[in-house]
């Protein structure tokens, strides 16, 4: 069978040197790390000096797009950046959509690139299929997201990937975002800031080339089946008209409904949930956003913000500066409490911070991305403010993982309070809390548990695996058991295979794509030989590599992995199933069946060699 | 091969590009959508959808389409 899906190059770009090379891409490394995702962690793990500071020269940025991203199935849209994040100080991934990125990569011939050193001066990588070359980003340096994309667009036409980074990325913010093609982020942990570290101000990307099939009869049986059922959903229209707004109560749908302007979609989405918005009035009227979705936008309004479009205009000001919207309240909420308790001094906070504010969480937004003033200090994230105020202040600080703010869970912005496997994830995935790895049923309260033993069979689990995680699932309510620890073990796995092909995780996408399908799949787009059980033991291969290459920087169960205090207070989280209030001797089983299920060592998280 | 006149609802394009990848896996073996003989363009809120001369009206990019942004309907064959 001829082979698809695949590109077959990685460009190595040394910005220190200004040297550009493409290599042949090592099918036999591409087959044992199934591709995007799985790729990155991979190449990152070969790449990186161990311990090195993730502001380094020395800490890689790789970038990468899956087997399945160009083609025509479902939501195949990912693009991964691997490298080792400020925030957490750990390897860790971020992952995003978008239009035109991924797909440009692939048909200019790459799957992945490899960026190392720090070059002298700003720059941009420009990718026109064999044509590689850096430019002088002179003109771009200093411009927020926004502006850098639309002046590239200008200058190279459309349809061009873009990257790129804003101002807070340029000055090492260590909460800083990077975008790609302007709607979807490269997000939490600070990745924008690695890219400034190296003066990289943007990747931008555009191929002639196109992405084959292994097998042309094969995919046209399967993805005409799967589309079918996608087509023939119930609630296909729904989806399509609401987005993410059908899960999140927060955002009305009567305003809504007169803020939006279009649907938007990923490439090769069916079920897009990306979001254009217009502000109808008032001061703001006019100002058109694209946003990765439109609850983002009424972030500001979890923290007080009593009028939508200044919400909105609040959101594409941290979006223009590419700012993580979470970290950003979350700090803000913090230094707020350090000046009321007099740990910072009243005139170093001007002007006043008020999270209910326009006018003051923007000048701060713009403090902090330029680092001016008291700015440069809240600029460190929650460990510089630590830092710089000592004890008295971290008695203070909200719940931390990893030196940073879980956005879901008490006193984060997403408030729910059982406790599932994705606020589990925000301890366990080593890139720290984030909720993208770790989705399952328990998103969702009080699910019925034969939903999560559907759940475990669509993602791979093995039959035992299922009788160890669930029990009594037809049983009376007192002696039903959900071991959410063991049942992350398979969110993470499903998480890989999806990010490893190129497949979006979002629940209402990934619903429609099980283990066995991802399986056929991946060989009739490849012409990998593969079935369940070798996909299976690729995916377990990918996921603890990422815990290896994270164990070698120094992640310690004992220090990195300890849920916050503030989850086990009075209005902590809840046992998922009981709703009883969670205690932490809870968490550490869970925390230990979660290794277990790995086949780690339950008490060090330590794989085996 | 039957033709279809084609039509486009551009508010509803959502920009998934899946057109575009249809029409160029068909005719060029390989999926890459600026080769395709439909093109889609998104700016902002604006979107316009444009078919190049090479387009046969073959509709195959329509049935790719789950917004509702394309339509097609069967030209009468035979027409003088
Ligand atoms: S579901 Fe949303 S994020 Fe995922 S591919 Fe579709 S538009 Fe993109
Ligand atoms: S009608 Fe056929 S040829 Fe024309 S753009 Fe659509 S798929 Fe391509
Ligand atoms: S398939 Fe439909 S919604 Fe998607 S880009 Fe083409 S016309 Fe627009």
């Amino acid at each position: 069978m001829s082979r698809g899906g695949f590109a077959g190059k990685v460009l190595r770009v040394d910005l220190s040197a200004g040297e550009i090379r493409r290599e042949p891409l090592d099918m036999a490394l591409a087959e044992r790390y199934i591709g995007g995702l799985g790729l990155c962690l991979k190449l990152c793990h070969d790449t990186i000096k161990p311990g090195c500071e993730p502001l380094s020269p020395e800490n890689p940025i790789i970038l990468g797009a899956g087997p399945f991203v160009g083609t025509n199935l479902p939501s195949t849209s990912r693009v991964y950046s691997v490298s080792k994040l400020p925030s957490s100080r750990t390897i860790g991934w971020c992952g995003a959509g978008g239009f035109t990125f991924g797909v440009m990569l692939k048909n200019a011939g790459l799957d992945h690139i490899i960026i190392e050193g720090r070059s002298p001066k700003p720059v941009y990588l420009k990718i026109f299929d064999d044509r590689v070359e850096l430019k002088p980003a002179d003109r771009l340096w200093g411009r927020s997201v926004d502006n850098t994309c639309q002046a590239l667009w200008d200058e190279f036409g459309m349809p061009t990937g873009v990257m790129c980074i804003g101002q807070a990325g340029e000055r090492l913010v260590p909460f800083s975002m990077a975008f790609v093609d302007r709607i979807s982020t490269l997000g939490r942990g600070g990745f924008a800031a690695v890219m400034g570290s190296k003066n990289l101000k943007a990747v931008i990307v555009k191929g002639s080339g196109g992405v084959k099939v292994a097998d042309r009869k094969r995919y046209k049986t399967l993805s005409k089946a799967f589309l079918d059922k996608i087509r023939s959903w119930p609630h296909l229209k729904q989806a399509q008209e609401l987005g993410m707004v059908q899960a999140f109560s927060f955002v009305p749908r009567d305003e809504f409904a007169r803020i939006k302007k279009r649907r938007a979609a990923c490439v090769s989405c069916p079920i897009g949930c990306k979001d254009v918005v217009e502000i109808p009035d008032g001061p703001f009227k006019g100002l058109v956003k694209c946003t990765s979705s439109v609850i983002n936008l009424y972030t500001p309004a979890l923290y007080g913000f009593t009028d939508y479009r200044e919400s909105i205009k609040c959101m594409v000001t941290l979006d223009e500066y590419g700012l993580d919207m979470f970290e950003f309240f979350g700090l803000m909420a913090f230094a707020k409490r350090l000046v009321d308790e007099g740990i910072i001094p009243r005139d170093a906070a001007k002007p006043e911070i008020r999270l209910n504010s326009l006018d003051s969480m923007e000048t701060w937004a713009r403090k902090i991305s330029f680092r001016e003033d008291l700015g440069d200090v809240l600029a460190g994230g929650f460990n510089g403010i630590i830092q710089q105020f000592g004890e008295e202040a971290e008695k203070l600080a909200p719940a931390l993982v990893k030196g940073m703010h879980p956005y879901a869970g008490p006193g984060s912005a997403i408030s729910w309070d059982r406790f599932g496997t994705m606020e589990l994830g925000q301890v366990l995935d080593p890139r720290g809390p984030h909720v993208g790895s770790g989705g399952s049923p328990t998103y969702f309260a009080s699910r019925p548990l034969k939903v999560f033993t559907q759940h475990l069979k669509r993602m791979g689990a093995p039959s035992e695996a299922i009788d160890r995680i669930i029990k009594n699932a037809d049983g009376p309510t007192d002696r039903q058991e959900l071991k959410v620890g063991a049942l992350l073990r398979y969110s993470h796995a499903w998480f890989t295979m999806l990010g490893s092909m190129g497949i979006c995780a979002r629940g209402h996408i990934n619903r429609f794509y099980n283990a066995e399908i991802c399986a056929d799949l991946y060989e009739t787009v490849t012409g990998i030989p593969t079935d369940l059980p070798a996909l299976r033991e690729r995916v377990d291969r990918v996921w603890t590599l990422y815990r290896l290459a994270n164990l070698r920087e120094g992640l310690d169960r004992g220090k990195d992995e300890i849920p916050p205090e503030q989850w086990f207070s009075k209005a902590g989280f809840k046992n998922y199933l009981t709703g009883e209030p969670l205690q932490r001797s809870e968490v550490e089983r869970m925390i230990e069946d979660y290794y277990k299920e790995w086949g780690w060592d339950p008490k060090t998280g330590m794989p085996p060699h | 091969m039957a033709k279809y006149r084609i039509d486009v609802a551009t508010e509803n394009c959502s920009g998934c590009s899946r057109c575009e990848l249809a029409c160029s896996y068909t005719y060029t073996k390989a999926f890459n959508p600026s080769r395709a003989r439909i093109q889609v363009k998104m700016s902002g809120a604006d979107c316009s959808v444009r078919f190049s001369e090479e387009c046969i009206e073959c509709g195959i990019c329509v049935d790719q389409c789950l917004y509702g942004a394309l339509s097609k309907t069967k030209k009468q064959e035979d027409q003088p």
